[in-house]
């Protein structure tokens, strides 16, 4: 392993890396800038990296200029949270179904479920819209988790059956003869053993359903109370003026407690993106 | 414990059949090998007795009692898998606990079941650990810890020693042989390793193309291999074949002509033979030795110490393989005559099918 590149191939690995990781963090670093300083000089020509004047004011600002933020962040994870859950408790037994057990039309209906990818959530705004007025589920937590789920069920379903899939046979047959039923094997063999796949599956799930609540919060919710962080942001554009610095501080203390709990989980996504590559 | 009776099974994958009409009784205690080159159809069977796979037809009786749709656990069958199916997240105890945690046994008593394995079976001290911290061998015996515990009354293994190295497989043959004895048990192994049939088995079930070649003991196939395919696949070296033409059929047996034209006399059941027939004259390498006889040049000597293996040509390009004694005074390159006694040979007919030997010795078992 040690010495498998020469000094100019390392060289330009890591520049690459450099290249990368610039184009990703960037932005979060503009926003951490932004937020930063006061609203007059974030727009000031020639741009001026480096002001005089940084001060966290926007920090403690925001919360009497939008009083409902902590209750929109809140309302972000609580939702993204849900989504993972019940979309938890439908992909498994499902992609268990699809790695192991031999239905008709098996194939077909999985790529039934992956085609649903192929539409981009708003080509079905309106029909939802019409199903969650039928329902009577307008302007309430479901409308906005109810199509999040939906919506990653399949990927949820690809993913994890993949992991099903790498668990030797053998375990699952050594336990049936041993009078094991195939739920008690799930959950005393298959789970413990696709954990790593498990935190995988859960975390793009999470990420997904973080990011994709503004679509549903704004077409399917109208109570400020219920609303999620992206579209809490939208109150710091005025009339007058747009609060970018306050904004941008309000969105980093958003996706900061998501942070926090994925750079915990950062090993498990490691260990379970490489499962099963090295023949044990 | 209980005695194996497989009654015509057959399976078939869609239109291709991989076992055909196998018909087989085991005795109560006994330790039977299947064996055949992959593809045979060995593994097919034991997953059928084994009730992981259903056969297309046919019926599996234990001690008596039809079993053909039961479960696995009902048929009172445990299975060793190949590769040891061990569960890396469980301690050795709860891998060896598992059929009894299953069947929700009194914590006492699953205590007591896994101690008098792991006992059984030296894992004592191994009982804490992972399956990851154990060697090859040692993952072995658990994964036969997690069989007997349940006191099953028949024990199936399916290649349970392909993954070990070869010191580590010589001891564990040694340790199953044991094992058996010790369990009083009816095992059911499969392998493609004809040394490991010929090392452990009571008897041995030769399958070949989904059928049963023969099934007998294993001097009982070194002897007296019933085809051709049984009489190449037993015995180490293999079997040398050699063509030959028949010359004549008498009372002291089948006359036959070699290529190079040396005419033999050979004591079998001639059953059958006509002047002119082609039939394959079956010789093992250990009863060749150097003499008058079949011209040989000596193409790569293996010296083994105890034996020299002698691989060479005959003049017609034939190749030939004979067991000479450890200390040969023979050469590469060098051409040399080799001989047998006649008693010693088998002879196979077009169709694969041998000519009773009538001077066989005795069998052993």
């Amino acid at each position: 392993m040690m010495d498998r590149y020469t000094l100019w191939q390392r060289i330009g690995i890591y520049a690459g890396i450099g290249v990368f990781l610039t184009f990703i963090l960037l932005p979060f670093f503009e926003m951490f800038m932004t937020s930063l300083k006061p609203l007059n000089h974030i727009f000031r020509s020639p741009y001026q990296f480096w002001s005089d004047d940084f001060s966290f004011d926007a920090y403690t600002r925001m919360w009497e200029r939008v009083p409902n933020l902590g209750r929109y962040i809140w309302n972000s994870i609580f939702i993204a949270t849900s989504v993972t859950i019940l979309a938890m408790i439908v992909i498994v037994p499902a992609a268990y179904a699809y790695a192991r057990l031999d239905f008709p039309f098996k194939t077909q209906s999985l790529g039934l479920f992956l085609s649903v990818n192929m539409f981009a959530g708003a080509v079905l705004l309106i029909p939802l819209y019409k199903l969650m007025r039928q329902l009577g589920l307008l302007n309430t937590y479901w409308a906005m988790i109810i199509p999040g789920v939906a919506f990653l069920i399949p990927t949820g379903i690809w993913l994890l059956r993949g992991y099903f899939e790498k668990i030797p046979k053998e375990m699952e047959e050594a336990a049936y003869m041993d009078g094991a039923s195939r739920l008690y094997t799930l959950r005393r063999v298959i789970l413990p053993l696709a954990g790593p796949g498990l935190v995988v599956v859960a975390t793009t799930v999470f990420i997904t359903a973080y990011a994709q609540q503004y679509l549903f919060a704004v077409t399917f919710n109208s109570d400020g109370k219920l609303h999620p962080l992206p579209v809490g942001l939208l109150q710091f554009i005025g009339y007058q003026n747009v609060e970018w610095n306050m904004m941008m501080a309000a969105a980093l203390t958003g996706i900061t407690p998501v942070l926090l709990v994925f750079l915990f989980l950062q090993r498990y996504l490691v260990a379970g993106l490489t499962a099963g590559a090295v023949k044990e | 414990m209980a005695t194996l009776e497989l009654a015509s099974i057959t399976k078939d994958f869609g239109a291709h059949k991989v076992l055909s009409g196998i018909d087989l009784a085991i005795r109560d205690r006994e330790f039977v090998v299947f064996v055949g080159p992959s593809g045979c159809g060995k593994s097919t069977l034991l997953r059928i007795i084994a009730g992981l796979e259903a056969a297309t037809s046919g019926r599996i009786l234990i001690d008596g009692q039809d079993v053909s749709d039961a479960a696995p656990v009902d048929r009172g069958i445990s299975m060793v898998f190949q590769s040891y199916a061990l569960y890396p997240h469980l301690s050795i105890f709860e891998n060896i606990a598992f059929p009894l945690r299953v069947a929700r046994l009194p914590e006492a008593e699953v205590k007591a079941k896994v101690a008098r394995a792991a006992d059984i079976l030296q894992l004592t001290d191994k009982l804490a650990l992972k399956p990851g911290q154990l060697s090859g061998g040692q993952r072995q015996r658990v994964a036969i810890g997690r069989s007997i515990v349940r006191n099953p009354k028949v024990f199936l293994f399916d290649e349970p020693l392909s993954n070990l190295d070869a010191a580590l497989r010589g001891e564990m043959r040694v340790e199953l042989s044991a094992l058996q004895r010790d369990l009083d048990a009816t095992m059911v192994y499969v392998t493609h390793d004809q040394i490991e049939a010929m090392t452990m088995a009571h008897r041995i079930v030769v399958l070949n193309k989904g059928r049963i070649e023969q099934f007998g003991s294993p001097m009982e196939l070194y002897h007296h291999p019933a085809t051709r395919f049984v009489a190449t696949f037993i015995g180490q070296p293999n079997m040398n074949l050699i063509p030959a033409t028949v010359a004549g059929t008498g009372a002291e047996g089948l006359t036959v002509d070699f290529h190079d034209g040396t005419r033999m006399t050979l004591p079998v059941d001639p059953a059958g033979a006509h002047p002119g027939d082609r039939v394959e004259v079956g010789v093992r390498p250990e009863n060749l030795r150097l003499g008058q006889g079949l011209a040989m040049r000596l193409r790569v000597l293996e010296r083994l110490g105890g034996t020299t293996i002698a691989y060479g040509m005959l003049a017609d390009g034939l190749k030939l393989c004979a067991a000479l004694p450890g200390d040969t005074t023979v050469h590469e390159g060098e051409d040399v005559g080799l001989t047998f006694t006649p008693a010693d040979a088998h002879v196979f007919d077009a169709q694969g099918r041998v000519m009773r030997r009538r001077q066989a010795p005795a069998l052993a078992a």
